[in-house]
């Protein structure tokens, strides 16, 4: 078991190994240029300093992008400035003047000659790598700009002895002597350094010295980092040293340095040209960077590589990899130098073609593409026996002059993964209801899967569903694409999703409802049939509804689990609510205004009758005392009767209680008093009466 | 030891400034720290970073496995916002873990994650917390045979042009995505009962989720629309997570991609990768979609200031004014569907609030009293019809039930941080002297009071003095 599945495995990372070798690089081309003008702004004419401008221009100019005139007053006028301050450190001029050997601004003989003097002068005392770096390639440039300047250094020996020794064992080198740390970066630098160092050189070097120095950068090529696509770079070892430079630009510093020391050394430098591809591919294989400086080391590098004396890269390349049977198109290969120039005679030849079904077997024998002058390409009409599906094709560059082999770099067998893409045949689409039991065809429906299909069936819980249909190749082949699958969607969105199986060309799938009860959660009712057949490779890839079935389930029984709940959907959740206002309650019904009117007028009725029926009986006020005093009291109490009414009005009206309540008490007092005056008179005339 | 203590001083002043999540008080200085994978993520998806920069955002590049990042620093947090571009990290370096993600979200931070093919345990443990579910299997890859973007070179259909987008302005703009966006990567299922999760970007019904490289012999897990290639969540505390089941969806070499849908004409120069995702990532950095409500106020009809207590069947007013942030500036927010709540156990009166109109009709009326050039009327109106446009209102009357009730914006719409305001009053029922008095229906009843006090005093006269 365990071996199997070590085995299952080591197929699966040999597949994935496969498949990642087969990635195809393309050489620099037109999106590049305009991704440079994007990416290279230069404003009010000038750059935000020369190491700027010069990656601005040297990108344009490898580029071929015509800018200069745009930039050249503003930018010449700063390295004329640079040039002329003599207090201009060796990083200002030696970029002041890699400008300058582009713009080729009017500089003065003199302020070379004093320039020159002055870096001499440096890189005999110079102690950090940057300074050596900077100092020599200064002079080497003015070297390259003007005849006249004597720019040779005396102690060269010196010098190189200097730089080389801080060099580690390991190809790397350090910045300074009393900076231990060592920088794959730094190693760039300095074998640029030195190759400057030996092109000034007065006398010859050492040669030995040279021969120890190809043998550090083989070392170098030691600790190169490799991707899977065959890509090769180089990284700084130290992880602070890695913030600061980025693996693009360590490579790139590598590749500067490598190339210009091949320039100027004679006798080959024992790189081996796949290195070289794999530098090449790593460059090709960033694609379009996003900012100015990766932008620039990408270019500049394959620009470097573009004509070195290692070996200068070839990259083959096609335009596309996936072919259509139906368009019947062409396989074209192109092979180029990165930068997109084109490479010498050569002969492309179709090794094998391993489908990836079976990994060994080759579908077809070797063949030879036709070369096409107008289009520089390599072409070749897809051989009969390539039938639709994913290949890998392994191509194979041949150089056709032996001496060329020395000076590029092909990399041997090339793998590209190539998609024939083709119209599959759909027959034979049938879906049939079954009786279970006895296997009696029920409804039998033709489908046809190119079109629209609107079928509606309805099925029991006895019964099983048929679907079948045939898929063949262009040829006639039987076709198995990757996903085959039958949807059943039920009305509450609940779905189910089932692999249709194949044997041979027939595709069939049989769903006996009786065993999927459970999995349809015993949910009864419509469900839409979709049928989803796609593949890579299968141009006519299709999602189609077919139509729908009536299911009619048992009833669930009360273990059984319930459907998923549906997903929420969200813009309905998120709406505004339905208004809410609130019911008042609604006032007692009142008796009209003219009821009340009339029975208050029906309440006098009796006071009426009362006062009535007092002057009827004849009453009159003949005991009214006819004395002073007595008469005094008694309209005093009748007074105070009156007001004690009058108070009870005015609680109705507007009085509270309290205030009711301490009136009434004062008019109780007084009335206390008066009554008992007049009414003991009263009783005292009464008597008098009784007992006269 | 003075030295000290100013430099203490400071610190204790200046800290809390420093660093914090969105905050409406403080919304702009925001800082985020970018963990990659590999620093060429750094070129290879500049545009998408230049965008962020460009729209002022500080952007902190990092290595995931670098042992000096932390998010927090004495217990504040450095950074505003995490961008995760870091799929296949197994550990983060420094004090960063799966716990200190979520904290940092927990506060309230923003955090957009990237996942791609063999995507960590722990950016799938991230996205399981945040309420998204990456396919199980590592190989598998979303596949769409067809609505896949056309292309000479890539032939296996991985790279998917979609154009389900969500429908929501406020996520994603209310300029519309013409193209397609470029997908190429993972898919994920939201979890249905997690409402707070929103599929932004969808597969189509035919797209599934497996190993393009071996054959299928059971259904994959994920079909159809049901995955979700591009997810948002707007946490509780208003945090915004974006996840994507793609790194290279942010790549420049996407942006720049030219698109054809298969099965349409139609060629597009450039993806929308572009437009979608700096429109999305304003909406997960805040700038779009967040609302602050201030001035909320309530008054009697006809007065000025805020009572205590209301009385039943009382007519009110209330207003409130929302803004929105707008990346730089608070804008006045405007919709018909903000709505108020008069609660207490259940709404009593819920009203949909319009936006003040009634304050315009009053102004020129008012300014008219001052020495005001009428030829300025109409400026004046003009701005202020901009100052009040964030400013609802609407009137109502205090039902006739008595307790303590609420006024209650519950806020909630797709894509925006959700409002929740809620002011306590209580509504007392009528006084004793409040009643209605003198009733027509009770004159029968004083009368008959009147002319039996007016028959008492008559009595009184005739019983004592009558012969």
């Amino acid at each position: 078991m365990a071996t199997r599945n070590l085995g299952g495995f080591l197929v699966l990372i040999l597949a994935i190994a496969i498949c990642e070798a087969a990635s195809v690089f393309q050489p620099i081309s037109d999106s590049h240029r305009s991704a440079a003008s994007e990416l290279f702004t230069a404003t009010d004419g000038s750059f935000g300093s020369l190491e700027e401008a010069y990656e601005a221009l040297r990108s344009f100019e490898i580029l071929g992008i015509d800018k200069k005139s745009d930039i050249r007053t503003a930018t010449c006028q700063s390295v004329v400035d640079k040039l002329g301050s003599s207090s201009s450190a060796p990083k200002d001029l030696f970029y002041a003047l890699k400008v300058n050997s582009i713009l080729k601004c009017k500089v003065n003989d003199k302020i070379f000659e004093g320039i020159a003097a002055r870096l001499n002068a440096i890189a005999n005392t110079a102690s950090s790598l940057l300074d050596f770096y900077h100092s020599i390639g200064s002079l080497v440039l003015i070297k390259d700009q003007s005849s006249e300047v004597d720019v040779l250094l005396a102690d060269a020996g010196g010098i190189f002895h200097s730089i080389k020794s801080l060099s580690q064992s390991d190809g790397r080198w350090r910045f300074s002597s009393d900076n231990p740390e060592s920088s794959t970066y730094a190693a760039g630098l300095a074998l640029e350094a030195l190759s400057g160092v030996v092109s000034l050189a007065s006398s010859e070097i050492d040669h030995s010295k040279i021969s120890t120095l190809k043998s550090d950068i083989l070392k170098l090529f030691d600790s190169v980092e490799k991707y899977d696509d065959g890509a090769i770079y180089f990284d700084e070892k130290v992880v602070d040293l890695r913030e600061h430079q980025s693996p693009l630009s360590t490579t790139a510093s590598v590749v500067r340095g490598l190339t210009a020391f091949a320039a100027v050394t004679s006798g080959n430098i024992k790189v081996p040209g796949d290195k070289i591809l794999g530098l090449a591919k790593f460059f090709l294989g960033i694609g379009i960077p996003g900012n100015a400086k990766d932008f620039f080391n990408q270019v500049d590098s394959l620009a470097s590589l573009e004509s070195n004396e290692v070996a200068i890269p070839l990259i083959l390349s096609l335009p596309a990899t996936v072919l259509s049977l139906t368009r019947k198109d062409q396989l074209q290969v192109k092979v180029n130098t990165v930068l997109g120039s084109s490479a010498p005679p050569l002969t492309v030849k179709l090794v094998r073609a391993l489908s990836s079904g079976s990994k060994v077997a080759s579908t077809i024998e070797s063949q030879e593409l036709k070369f096409d002058k107008e289009s520089e390409s390599h072409f070749l009409d897809v051989p009969k026996s390539v039938d639709v599906g994913n290949y890998i094709f392994v191509f194979e560059v041949v150089l056709h002059d032996s001496e060329d082999e020395k000076v590029y770099a092909t990399g041997g067998s090339t793998q590209v993964q190539i998609f024939v893409t083709g119209v599959i045949k759909i027959e034979n689409a049938e879906i049939v209801v079954l009786d279970s039991d006895v296997g009696s065809i029920e409804t039998q429906k033709k489908l046809d899967l190119a079109g629209e299909n609107s079928l509606a069936l309805s099925a029991n819980h006895l019964q099983k569903l048929r679907l079948s249909f045939q898929l063949t190749t262009p040829f006639g082949n039987a076709f198995k694409p990757h996903q085959v699958f039958l949807k059943l969607r039920h009305e509450t969105k609940v779905e189910h999703i089932f692999v249709v199986g194949n044997s041979g060309k027939k595709f069939e799938i049989i769903l006996d409802f009786l065993g999927l009860v459970e999995k349809f959660y015993y949910l009864s009712g419509s469900y839409d049939i979709q049928l989803t057949v796609g593949d890579a490779v299968m141009e006519n890839s299709f999602f189609r509804a077919i139509g729908h079935i009536d299911l009619d389930l048992p009833e669930a029984p009360e273990k059984a689990s319930r459907p998923p709940t549906p997903a929420i959907d969200p813009y309905s959740k998120y709406g505004p609510k339905a208004e809410i206002s609130h019911i008042f309650r609604v006032p007692e019904k009142r008796p009209s205004q003219e009821l009340s009117l009339i029975f208050l007028g029906l309440l006098f009725l009796p006071l009426i009758g009362f006062l009535v029926g007092l002057l009827r009986l004849g009453v009159n006020l003949k005991n009214f005392p006819t004395s002073a005093i007595p008469a005094t009291f008694g309209i005093l109490f009748h007074v105070g009767i009156a007001a004690v009414l009058l108070l009870y009005v005015l609680f109705w009206l507007k009085l509270d209680l309290f205030t009711t309540l301490k009136w009434l008490g004062l008019l109780g007092v007084f009335l206390l008093f008066v009554g008992h005056r007049i009414l003991s008179h009263q009783a005292s005339t009464s008597a008098k009466l009784k007992s006269a | 030891m003075l030295k000290l203590l100013s430099v203490l001083t400071f610190l204790t002043l200046t800290l809390p400034f420093l660093a914090h999540s969105f905050s409406p008080d403080h919304p702009t200085d925001r800082r985020i720290l970018v963990l990659l994978d590999d620093l060429a993520l750094k070129s290879s998806h500049s545009l998408f970073f230049k965008s962020l920069q460009s729209r002022g955002f500080e952007l902190d590049f990092k290595l995931a496995d670098d042992a000096k990042i932390s998010l927090q620093r004495y217990g504040l947090y450095s950074y505003d916002a995490l961008i995760l571009f870091s799929p296949s990290v197994d550990r983060f370096g420094g004090s960063i873990d799966l716990a200190a993600i979520l904290d940092f979200v927990d506060s309230g931070h923003d955090l957009i994650i990237a996942a791609d093919t063999n995507a960590s345990d722990l950016i799938r443990q991230i996205a399981v917390e945040c309420g998204v579910d990456f396919d199980e299997d590592p190989a598998a890859v979303v596949i769409d045979h067809t609505s896949y973007a056309v292309s000479d070179t890539e032939g296996d259909h991985t790279v998917i042009a979609s154009d389900d987008f969500i429908k929501s302005d406020v996520i994603l703009g209310s300029k519309k995505i013409e193209a397609p966006v470029l997908f190429q990567g993972i898919g994920h299922t939201v979890n249905s009962e997690n409402s707070l999760v929103l599929k932004v970007l969808s597969a189509s019904p035919s797209a599934y989720s497996a190993n393009p490289k071996s054959k299928l012999s059971n259904p994959p897990s994920l079909t159809g629309s049901a995955i979700s290639l591009v997810s948002v969540v707007q946490a509780r505390n208003n945090a915004r997570v974006l996840i994507s089941g793609s790194l290279s969806l942010f790549s420049d070499r996407l942006f720049r991609s030219k698109v054809q849908k298969a099965g349409s004409p139609k060629k597009h120069e450039k993806s929308a990768n572009e437009q979608f995702l700096t429109e999305l990532s304003k909406w997960v950095f805040h700038e779009r979609g967040h609302l602050k409500a201030v001035n909320v106020r309530h008054h009697k009809v006809g007065e000025a200031d805020e009572p205590a207590i209301y009385r039943i069947n009382d007519d009110l007013e209330y207003s409130v004014e929302i803004y929105e942030w707008h990346g730089k500036s608070w804008e006045p927010y405007v919709a018909d569907d903000v709505q108020v709540q008069f609660y207490m156990m259940s709404p009593y009166v819920l009203k949909t609030l319009s936006t003040d109109q009634k304050v315009m009709h009053v102004i020129p009326s008012r300014l008219s009293v001052f020495p005001v050039d009428f030829l300025l009327i109409p400026f004046l109106i003009f701005v202020l019809f901009f100052v009040l446009q964030g400013s609802y209102f609407t009137a109502f009357k205090v039902p006739d039930v008595y307790g303590v009730f609420q006024f209650k914006v519950e806020y909630q719409r797709l894509g925006y941080t959700s409002l929740s305001l809620s002011k306590q009053i209580p509504v007392r029922p009528f006084r004793h002297n409040e009643y209605e008095r003198f009733i027509p229906a009770a004159y029968p009843y004083y009368g008959a009071a009147f002319s039996m006090m007016a028959g008492f005093f008559i009595f009184t006269a005739v019983h004592l003095y009558s012969k």
